[in-house]
């Protein structure tokens, strides 16, 4: 692609000619392979906003949107700096086409990085606008005051934007080396109208109207409808294939076979459905599949009795031979993102021989790359119109379903819609590996932490398999897998400390899911401390505390309030109810404490989790309202990784297939929740999308543990476990 | 072949009869509020009313919804616009995130508020069992079908 002219490239976007714009423009080029990883900073950021003529502001929406609904936190920004109604603003998903390529959405950190520089291109305009004002009534520009939707004088003259501006094209551009402009979304002295308020998502009325807003809602004239057959693992080939009595299916169009590829285009769904249920694939394996394999291969006794594990996170004076207190191993199960929406795409080559496609994807630029490498098309000549996902969580990410209608869709030369089935997407579900550990600590005569000592094996993460070329891939994973790794070092100190961990290869898919690694590396480490705790005859969140003291003081102050929060409820009466605790740091700058209240209860054999009480400091609470949803959207997912999920391994194929046979938490699993949120509006903000989940499972586990003695050492829980205590 | 969606008269070409509901309302008539999900009943993303019961609607074949009325989210609201309290509620409540579950929801929340002007939690828990939302906005829903039913006894 040509590099233009930042002036040039608006034009050829078709944004709206005239009005004034503000523009920070990506200068890095995208690679071709791996992930959208541009990300914007200080001289290079991310937003493209715009006063019209009429005087509304619109702006690109640079994040993909599954349901923390980040652009409405980004208007905020916007409205804060340009004093306007964040409900005010239109915003427009750009297409690849619109927009040089922005980095893919993901690890939950769009406000981290996104809120900075909207913020500086908004109060650019702003100053700008200033400019005109002050020129226009010939006064300095000081002596324009801010106003709703424009300025004022002290007069009491009044501008609004749209007095100011008319149908030449106004570019504000800032480079590097000038001063900034004072940041009101920044300013904590600043009494904000927009920032820190509950702004409802923009779009929320086409969501509960049934609005077209997902992949598989686009109206596209003439469309067919096509699938794949799916593996069990993408690195299956196929030894025998079997199509017999395809083309003999009602409404059949073609088969389509190209390598370990087969689908099929027909003119209905239920066409597709009988034709893919007439073909028979017998596939290569190169691994045997069985959870049987996944036990063997993350045994970290096994492998630390034959040494030490392969990388070294953390390693103080580590001393093997000691007397442990604690010595327990933790096995958490392989988790499954199972979002709402079974992915979809539409593909079709339009007269002018593009190739467009739409989808939900959190990396629209990548499928676009790779797109234009599987058809061998210019990548001027692909285009990806991204569409709201319903439900992301890390599972896509990648050229997947993109590719199935692609494929089609060149094969047939007509409009093909993919819709995965469940199966297909548990199918090919990139799954959180299961992960082993073993976890030791020892303490001093008065129960101070004096040694650590966390070892644990899981699958690749980042660097699982296809993530990245099949060439570089032994090169990458010399360095640690950042995804492996995240979440293993504790708030804890210990004069002795060493973390350790190998990443495998599974036989299964496996990639990013919900905090990577956090989650099961803080359920161990969580479950440890509190039985430790116990073991000396210790309130854990006083010990906790105790071991927090002099560090860590946002983390020490979520555990404080939420133990207070807890304490304002009654437990309620009878047996086998009892109230457990957990924290955890997300990322160096997230903080989280959780509190839950279990019943395990013997009449219906059932555990269930009454309440769960949160809270959660992740810096400036740009959006309160969405900040509490995701909590919410955590603690569920803490009671599905506690008490339901296990992602089911049979011999050579995949078990979970649905809803049915891997269970996910329903209406009446939901605890009742309280949440506050920690404000700090001196501190930048950071994501949410995915802290709260580290704390759940084990103040679960722990309040089981209060409630019947059982130390749950495996997920999923299930009631029999409690009673074999 | 006929079906009367949302009071309209619709219908359905040859070629589809061997379809599900789910699959003519969101592909032939363009009604996509209806999500598919499961393929199995098992997540109610699907849910539409039959005659006025709620049903999912990818297991009903097409043939057995002819010449009922079918009633879908995109037929909730007014036809002025003006939304159901229902719709009102979840806006208010701020219940979506991802969103793809809650035409669902909304629709068999409407069967249990026609059945129950006043549902309990437990109501709620049986009535909404069949309704997954993996973002987990289930605490929200409850609210939002309590905070529903005060208008709708307002109104009524």
């Amino acid at each position: 692609m040509a590099m233009l002219t930042r002036r040039g490239f608006l034009i050829a976007t078709g944004w709206v000619a005239g009005g004034a714009t503000a523009v920070y423009a990506f200068r890095q080029r995208a690679t071709a392979v791996g992930p959208t990883i541009i990300f914007p900073n200080q001289e290079s950021g991310a937003a493209w906003l715009q006063i019209r003529p009429d005087g509304v502001c619109q702006m690109y929406f640079p994040r993909m949107e599954m349901g923390q609904n980040v652009n409405t936190g980004l208007a905020q920004v916007v409205a804060e700096e340009l004093n306007l109604q964040t409900e005010d603003i239109v915003g427009i998903t750009p297409s690849t086409s619109d927009v040089p390529p922005i980095a893919f959405t993901a690890g939950s950190l769009s406000m981290t990085l996104f809120s900075r520089p909207t913020a500086i291109a908004a109060a650019a305009l702003r100053e700008r606008l200033r400019g005109l004002a002050a020129s226009q009534l010939s006064l300095p520009p000081a002596a324009l005051l801010d106003a709703p939707g424009g300025f004022r004088t002290a007069a009491g003259d009044q501008l609004t934007y749209a007095d100011l501006v008319d149908n030449n094209n106004l570019m504000v551009e800032l480079d590097a080396d000038q001063p900034l402009p004072t940041l009101y979304t920044f300013d904590a002295e600043r009494k904000k109208t927009q920032v820190g308020r509950a702004v409802k998502p923009l779009d929320i009325h086409a969501l509960v109207t049934g609005g077209p807003v997902y992949a598989a809602d686009v109206p596209v004239a003439g469309v067919v409808f096509g699938r794949a057959v799916k593996p069990p693992v993408r690195n299956a080939s196929i030894a025998q294939l079997d199509t017999s009595g395809v083309a003999d299916v009602r409404g059949f169009i073609k088969l389509v076979r190209d390598g370990d590829f087969v689908g099929v285009v027909c003119k209905t769904p239920s066409a597709v459905d009988a034709a893919i249920g007439k073909i028979k694939v017998d596939w290569t394996l190169k691994q045997p599949i069985n959870q049987g394999e996944v036990d063997r291969l993350i045994d970290v006794d096994a492998e630390m009795a034959q040494g030490d594990l392969e990388q070294v996170l953390q390693d103080k004076a580590h001393r093997k031979a000691t007397e442990w207190a604690i010595d327990l191993r933790f096995d958490v199960q392989t988790q499954t993102h199972a979002m709402q929406e079974p992915r979809a795409a539409i593909a079709r080559v339009n007269e002018s021989q593009q190739l467009e496609i739409w989808t939900g994807t959190q990396d629209p630029w990548a499928i676009k790359r790779l797109a234009a490498l599987d058809t061998g098309l210019s990548e001027d000549n692909v285009v990806v119109y991204p569409m709201r996902m319903g439900g992301g969580f890390g599972g896509r990410e990648h050229y997947d379903v993109e590719l199935d209608a692609v494929r089609l869709a060149m094969a047939v030369q007509q409009p093909v819609k993919v819709q995965w089935t469940r199966q297909d997407e548990f199918t090919t579900s990139r799954s959180r590996p299961a992960s082993a550990h073993r976890l030791r600590i020892a303490t001093d005569a008065d129960g101070k932490l004096t040694d650590w000592w966390h070892a644990y094996i899981t699958g690749h993460v980042f660097l699982a398999r296809d993530r990245l070329p099949g060439w570089l891939m032994p090169i990458a994973r010399l360095d640690e897998d950042l995804g492996v790794v995240r979440g293993a070092i504790a708030p804890y100190g210990a004069p002795h400390q060493r973390v350790e961990c190998k990443d495998v290869d599974f036989p299964i898919d496996l990639g990013v899911w919900r905090s990577l690694t956090a989650a099961p590396a803080i359920f161990a480490m969580e479950s440890a401390m509190d039985e430790l705790a116990l073991q000396q005859g210790k309130d854990p969140v006083d010990y906790k505390l105790a071991q927090l003291a002099g560090q860590h003081p946002r983390l020490r102050n979520c555990l404080t309030r939420v133990r207070d929060k807890a304490q304002q409820y009654d437990l309620p009466p009878g047996a086998g109810v009892a109230r457990g605790y957990a924290c955890g740091i997300y990322e160096h700058r997230c903080f989280v404490a959780i509190s839950a209240e279990v019943q395990v209860d013997a009449q219906t054999q059932q555990i269930k989790v009454l309440r769960m009480c949160c809270v959660q400091d992740v810096g400036m609470a740009v959006n309160p309202g969405q900040l509490r949803a995701q909590v919410e959207s955590n603690l569920a997912w803490s009671v599905g990784m506690a008490l339901m999920e296990n992602f089911e391994i049979g011999d050579d194929q995949i078990k979970s297939s649905n809803f049915d046979n891997y269970p996910i938490p329903r209406m009446a699993d939901m605890p009742s929740v309280d949440i506050e949120i920690v404000d700090q509006p001196n501190i930048p903000p950071a994501g949410a999308g995915e802290v709260a989940i580290i704390a759940g499972p084990p103040a679960i586990a722990n309040a089981i543990r209060r409630a019947t003695g059982y130390r749950a050492l495996r997920l999923p829980i299930s009631y029999a476990d409690t009673t074999t205590a | 072949m006929k079906l009367r969606v949302n009071g309209v008269e619709r219908g359905v070409d040859s070629g589809w009869q061997n379809e599900n509901l789910l699959v003519v309302l969101r592909e032939q008539l363009g009604l996509a509020g209806s999500r598919y999900g499961c393929g199995i009943g098992q997540c109610g993303a699907c849910v539409v009313h039959v005659d006025g019961a709620p049903v999912a609607s990818c297991m009903v074949p097409v043939t057995q919804a002819a010449d009922k009325d079918i009633l879908t989210i995109e037929g909730l609201a007014a036809p002025d616009g003006a939304l159901h309290p229902l719709q009102q509620a979840w806006i208010d409540e701020n219940v979506p995130q991802c969103g793809y579950c809650q035409s669902g929801q909304i629709m068999q929340a409407l069967a249990l508020l026609q059945q129950n002007s006043d549902p309990t939690d437990a109501d709620i828990d049986l009535a909404m069992n069949g309704n997954l939302c993996r973002c987990g906005t289930y605490d929200r829903i409850r609210k939002a079908i309590k905070n529903a039913a005060l208008t709708m006894q307002e109104v009524s």
